[in-house]
């Protein structure tokens, strides 16, 4: 049987910069694998969701049309942060504001006020960071 | 063992999971349905009302002009299971145990210093808000007043879904309100041997002599009484029971007419099952086939089936060979079969089991399969598969509105517009 071609085919031998067989590594202690998107946007934790943003009221955010956001439904909304906010059927993502004793979803588009949320409007979650695809 | 067991149920699972990503779906009645969208499996309680039964089939209620605004939904499992691992965390991080007993409930160890009305009431609004997905707490000395709990709480919309089940007295009353049949563990046959013996409220089962409920219900519903009694007999289990069988079996999408198609569709459910056998390390010594027809479309009723003891494997190839040339003698022209499926006994760990007279290889077995499933990991399942499992499989299971798997799937993640 000739040996794969990619050592990931081999299932528990795979060589990860240790595995040499002649001289013996120098990294061998130092091993650490490639760096895990997982860990770093915490994406295991119950309240990370990964979400994908539509229409450009956000662009002076930085946050363009295509962008996945990974939000947290764990995270105390305050005022500043953008989040997504579900009313009447609707889910928006949108900056919150607090004036005069209530909030309010802002809308990054000149010609539109701000939408104040009702009792029945969920915070679902608040934006925590961004990954782009294709810079 | 604990003091005090919670019970933590997810209220309409399934729906609320949907509900979690849909707000336009939270003012209308939903409804989940069975593989092959069958029949009703989870229903929300606008759908209760409008009359909508566990079990009814979706060909037969649809048309209903009372039904119309229902939404109607294929089962999503990908994103019920990680939702219920989202809730079980939210637990996890703070009760010290928890024991997932089903994708929707959950038992809790909630012996902790607290107060518990205010400490739950909290831990639902934080599984509301983190997991998305609505519940109610019931809790008491026992899992089985847990339970009975947490069917109190869910009952009772005007105890704002909790109820606390500690104090004897406040037992004895719901004791003397509820039927028997409320209890966990008391099912149908025991019900009706139960109310012969004038035996209707749970508080007349309670009642009764030790040894004469151990004499006509044996030592289980001995238990029930005891546990009913505040006497603690089940502690948490940790752990799922490891596995004694492992099946894949699956309804038609259509009936199944030619030996051509069958034999794909066994080949295909052979596959699923050797890839399961394989992720937990395991090989099976038996196996077992069967397919059958469905009386309740007026077809005549056949079942053909037939078990054999095989040579510990986890090989596809060899699972399917055996599979196919077990059933091929059983299948019989004629019948319109409606179901199928494979079932594998007697589970070792893989390797373990000694070849005296080994007929394959077990080595090259093995590094055919990992190459297999390294290639179907990497390219989603399926990418890489035996031929004998069918191309166009226009048999396979149909899940025609199936609601996207919003957190499983890159392709799927929920879209939010920007205001």
């Amino acid at each position: 049987m000739t040996p794969p071609r990619h050592p990931d085919l081999t299932g528990d031998g795979a060589y990860r910069g240790a595995e040499t067989t002649g001289f013996v590594s120098p990294a061998s202690d130092h091993i650490e694998g490639p760096i895990d998107l997982t860990d770093v946007l915490d994406l295991r934790r119950p309240g990370r969701y990964p979400v994908k943003v539509l229409g450009e009221g956000l662009t002076h955010r930085g946050i363009l049309p295509g962008d996945v956001l990974v939000v947290d439904a764990a995270a105390e909304p305050h005022a500043g942060v953008v989040a997504i906010v579900m009313i009447g059927g609707d889910v928006l993502l949108g900056q919150l504001i607090w004036r005069g004793g209530r909030w309010f979803l802002r809308s990054g588009r000149p010609d539109r006020l701000p939408l104040a949320l009702t009792e029945d409007a969920e915070v679902w979650a608040v934006v925590m960071s961004l990954v782009r695809e294709r810079v | 063992m604990p003091a005090v067991y919670g019970l933590i149920d997810g209220n309409s699972f399934y729906c609320s999971a949907e509900r979690a990503f849909a707000p336009a779906l939270r003012s209308q009645p939903v409804v989940v349905l069975s593989n092959n969208d069958g029949c009703a499996i989870a229903r929300t309680p606008e759908a209760k009302a409008l009359g909508v039964k566990m079990g009814d089939p979706f060909h037969l209620v649809r048309g209903r002009r009372e039904l119309r605004g229902v939404q109607w939904l294929s089962s999503n499992y990908s994103l019920y299971g990680d939702m219920s691992r989202r809730v079980y965390q939210v637990l996890a991080d703070r009760v010290p145990r928890v024991e997932p007993y089903s994708i929707d409930e959950m038992f809790l160890d909630l012996d902790i210093p607290v107060d518990l009305a205010v400490f739950c009431a909290e831990l639902r609004r934080e599984v509301r808000q983190v997991a998305k997905i609505p519940t109610c707490v019931g809790w008491g000395p026992t899992k089985t007043l847990a339970k009975l709990a947490n069917g109190i709480a869910k009952d009772h919309a005007e105890l704002g879904g909790l109820c606390d089940l500690r104090d004897p007295e406040v037992r004895a009353d719901w004791f003397r309100r509820l039927p028997v049949d409320e209890v966990w563990g008391i099912g149908r046959r025991t019900t009706e041997k139960l109310k012969a013996g004038g035996v209707e409220t749970i508080a007349d089962f309670v009642a009764l002599d030790l040894r004469a409920v151990r004499d006509s219900l044996t030592v289980v519903g001995a238990r029930v009484q005891m546990e009913l009694k505040g006497v603690s007999c089940l502690p948490l289990q940790l752990m799922a029971a490891t596995r004694q069988g492992l099946a894949c079996t699956r309804a038609f999408s259509r009936p199944v007419t030619t030996w051509e198609e069958m034999r794909e569709a066994v080949a295909a459910y052979a596959a699923r099952a050797g890839e399961k056998l394989r992720e937990e390390g395991l090989e099976a010594c038996q196996l077992a086939v069967f397919a059958h027809t469905n009386p309740h479309n007026g077809d005549p009723w056949h079942s053909a089936n037939r078990s054999a003891r095989i040579e510990p494997t986890s090989d596809t190839r060899t699972l399917i060979v055996e599979a196919v040339r077990l059933l091929e003698p059983a299948w019989r022209p004629g019948y319109r079969y409606a179901k199928a499926g494979i079932m594998l006994n007697d589970l070792v760990p893989a390797g373990e089991q000694a070849r005296l007279f080994a007929t394959r290889n077990p080595q090259a077995s093995a590094k055919t399969m990992a190459v297999m499933d390294t290639i179907n990991a990497q390219h989603g399942r399926g990418a890489l598969r035996i031929a004998s499992t069918g191309i166009a499989r226009s048999w396979a299971t149909k899940a025609q509105r199936l609601s996207p798997r919003y957190t499983t799937r890159w392709e799927d993640i929920l879209q939010v517009d920007t205001y």
